[in-house]
């Protein structure tokens, strides 16, 4: 890139002297100006993926930040992809708001079936994981519970945009979404807990082993009761669904993002717990039917590029490459055994079928694993990198599995296309 | 591929049956959603109550009452059969509504139902198969002939508007307020075959009359008859079709009771019955009814006039006491008297709804309770 911009050099210095206002020559090109690009590019490649094949446009967005990244072309360096971290944080925050307003407890209370699928999931997914990654992996307690947690839980944020690109309605939809929020509730869960157990084997400060999960714990749910407080107690003044209860919720995120940053408490943990304080309070069904702006795809370029451009395709090893492919046999095997046998009052092609739509494996996984290496980086780089494999490979395949199990229940508009007619 | 119109089988006189469309909602937002193969699929229901089926599009339901000869024993179907479809919506996480519109829902987003016969309904009428998502009660009169039957189907016809201003329960379409109290009819209106029976001397009359549209290619079936009133031979009924899906089941049992009291005064009384007049007037009153409710004006083309239509079901109403209690169903049209003395009926409940909450979401949200939960 410098060089294409170093032909000029001469002609723009021979300008300078007399054109004063002119800045030195830009030695780089500038990194929202790449990053800028990169979004085009991605949004290139989703629409021709999903207008030549059908896929879910997500793939799109990861191939182009996987390849323009710092992994493998290199257009975007690694500060600029953490300048863009902010951005990634609030389009996964309003994601992750949206899975926790979509938690359903009451479809719990009234469908033991929904309850028992719920939990032989959330419990055998962990286990079968756990287990891979001590057993076969070799992994210790600590990694292996930390790869478990990390890894169980499907991608509410692949789940809810892959739902609204189909348009798809329908008990395998909504039950998809329900494991999803549900199982992602019970990882961020964990992984507070793993927090405490990583520091307990890593660090003789057993004041960190307690206190941190603790701050991360009661940090997230602080925030997400008083920023869901404030958006109800504002929005109640406010015409339900108008633009202007939008504005409320959106900005209301926002700003429990930045809290979160702020106090380093994880995003994903605090803007989920946001999304379900805001549906169980909402006795009045003030914010309920308003929904998030059509502007959150915008958003979910950003974070699925940046994503896509965080994975650590460098570090590959054809070993780890196996190692995670097992665990997501494991993992697969676990979620559509736990579906198939536990939630008998769906047909069983459906129940298969929700099994495989909870494959998907991307955002919050990625965003969890970074933050347990961060607490050690010489160990938790390289012990967290099967994870980070696991992700990398779902955030391609996750989305057309999703997809898959949609079309094939019936439940997307393109089953009624196919019809004929007008659809 | 053309079906004969068959024989018409016998029934008991003035027996029963009611058949209503229902509105499957998201318990999330009180639009509608997609649900009813998914219900259906794991549905475990030995049919003691009648049935449960398909309907054109996926987020509508059809319950239908066994043959009964009194209204209290439909009443008693429809709660078992309103018992059955909760308990199975809640475990599907969805709700069950009345009304006759969906006040808010997009109707390009419907899906179609799975089914050879939608699928054909789709493939002729395009767009309209998926603005049927409309939600209507049908009530069925026993008749002892096929020539009784045709003889009904037309004496019943001046009694359009009043079954229509009765159920009205469908004043909003795409989120407004259309000023009708039924516009559910209007999307009705827009099928080829709807509208009124002509005038018809017997039933050879009629099967000679249908052999016609047959051989024109209007129509395939006696399905494809979307009339207001239609003779339905395989069952040996008369089939009211008109009424807008009430609220609550006690309504929908009271309609019934209307066309069972009215169907024995005629048959009783045998009035005159004018078929080529009354046909001059049934598009006009129809809308008068569709739009104003109890306050509309209906002419009268015996009488050369126009009279209210709520002055004449006081009259009606106090003219079928004496059917009404032979046939043990008197109470039940006390609850339309009710609703004649207030003037207003399930579309004025919306409405009052809709201005409480100032917004469309939460009526449908007081709707569906109200369908869930209303007992005699």
């Amino acid at each position: 890139m410098t060089e294409v911009l170093g032909l000029p050099r001469p002609w723009w210095e021979a300008a300078q002297e007399r054109l004063f206002f002119l800045p030195p020559f830009p030695e780089q090109a500038d990194s929202l100006a790449l990053f800028s690009l990169l979004l085009v590019v991605g949004l290139l490649i989703g629409e021709w993926l999903s207008a030549r094949f059908r896929w879910p446009k997500l793939i799109g967005y990861v191939l182009a930040g996987t390849i323009f990244g710092p992994s493998l072309l290199g257009w975007i360096s690694i500060e600029a992809l953490a300048q863009a971290r902010p951005i990634a944080d609030a389009a996964l925050g309003l994601l992750l708001l949206e899975a926790g307003r979509r938690l359903d407890l009451r479809w719990l209370a009234s469908n033991p079936a929904v309850r028992r699928s719920t939990a032989v999931d959330i419990a055998l997914s962990f286990f079968v994981i756990y287990l891979f990654a001590s057993l076969v992996v070799g992994m210790g307690p600590a990694w292996a519970a930390a790869t478990a947690a990390v890894t169980m839980a499907s991608a509410p944020a692949v789940v809810l945009l892959t739902v609204e690109e189909f348009k798809a309605q329908g008990q395998v939809t909504e039950r998809v979404i329900l494991h999803t929020s549900i199982s992602s509730a019970a990882a961020f869960v964990l992984f507070a807990l793993v927090l405490g157990v990583v520091h307990a084997e890593y660090s003789d400060d057993w004041l960190n082993a307690v206190v941190h999960p603790l701050w991360v714990v009661a940090g997230a749910v602080l925030i997400a009761w008083g920023v869901s407080r404030f958006a109800l107690l504002v929005a109640r003044r406010l015409p339900k669904r108008s633009l202007a209860q939008v504005f409320i919720l959106v900005a209301s995120a926002l700003f429990a993002v930045g809290l979160a940053r702020m106090l380093a408490v994880p995003v994903f943990l605090t803007l989920f717990l946001m999304g379900a304080l805001l549906a169980f309070r909402d006795e009045k069904q003030t914010l309920r039917y308003t929904e998030l702006p059509e502007g959150h795809w915008l958003l979910a370029i950003i974070l699925f590029v940046v994503i896509g451009a965080s994975l650590p395709w460098h570090e590959f090893t054809w070993l780890t490459g196996l190692q995670a492919l097992g665990l997501l046999l494991a993992r697969a095997l676990a979620k559509v055994g736990a579906l198939y046998w536990s939630g008998k009052d769906l047909p069983a092609m459906k129940r298969l079928l929700v099994g495989v739509g909870i494959q998907p494996l991307s955002a919050t996984a990625v965003f969890m694993a970074y933050e347990l290496a961060s607490l050690y980086p010489e160990v938790g780089r390289s012990a967290l990198l099967l994870p980070l494999f696991a992700a990398a490979i779902m955030e391609i395949a996750g989305p057309a599995l999703c997809r898959f199990a949609l079309v094939k229940s019936g439940e997307t508009a393109l089953d009624d296309k196919s019809k004929g007619g007008i659809g | 591929m053309s079906d004969s119109i068959g024989e018409f089988t016998y029934s008991a006189p003035l027996t029963l049956g009611v058949e209503l469309e229902l509105q499957l909602v998201s318990r999330r937002d009180f639009d509608l959603t997609r649900g009813a193969t998914d219900l259906l699929d794991t549905l475990a229901y030995d049919g003691r109550f009648g049935e449960i089926k398909l309907e054109i599009t996926e987020s509508m339901i059809e319950v239908s009452t066994l043959a009964r000869a009194t209204v209290g024993d439909i009443h008693a179907d429809l709660e078992g059969l309103r018992a059955t479809l909760v308990k199975q919506c809640d475990l599907n996480n969805i709700k069950v509504c009345g009304g006759g519109t969906h006040p808010f829902h997009r109707w390009a987003e419907r899906r179609i139902c799975p089914g050879e016969r939608f699928d054909e309904v789709y493939q002729r009428y395009g767009y309209l198969a998926k603005q049927f998502t409309v939600f209507g009660q049908h009530i069925h009169v026993g008749c002892t002939s096929a020539d009784e039957a045709i003889w009904l189907t037309q004496a019943l016809g001046p009694y359009v508007p009043a079954f229509i201003a009765l159920s009205a329960s469908s004043p909003f379409v795409d989120g407004v307020d259309t000023f009708f109290q039924s516009a559910r009819l209007n999307a009705v209106s827009a099928f080829p075959l709807s509208g009124q029976c002509p005038p018809l001397a017997d039933w050879n009359a009629f099967v000679d009359y249908f052999k016609l549209l047959q051989a024109c290619g209007i129509a395939r079936s006696i399905k494809d008859l979307y009339w207001d009133i239609r003779p339905k031979p395989e069952f040996g009924t008369v089939e009211v079709r008109v009424c807008d899906t009430p609220l609550g089941i006690e309504m929908a049992a009271a309609l019934a009771a209307l066309a069972q009291s009215l169907s024995r005064y005629l048959l009783r009384t045998r009035p005159p019955l004018h078929a080529e007049r009354w046909l001059h007037v049934a598009r006009y009153n129809k809308f008068q009814a569709c739009r104003y409710g109890l306050a509309a004006m209906i002419s009268d083309p015996i009488g050369f006039c126009q009279v209210s239509l709520r002055d004449s079901l006081f009259a009606l109403l106090e003219a079928l006491a004496e059917d009404a209690e032979v046939l043990g169903c008197a109470q039940w049209l006390k609850v339309l008297s009710a609703v004649v003395q207030a003037g207003s009926g399930d579309a004025e409940w919306l409405r009052g709804r809709a201005a409480v909450h100032g917004n469309l979401h939460d009526t449908v949200r007081d709707a569906s309770a109200c369908f869930m939960e209303k007992t005699a």
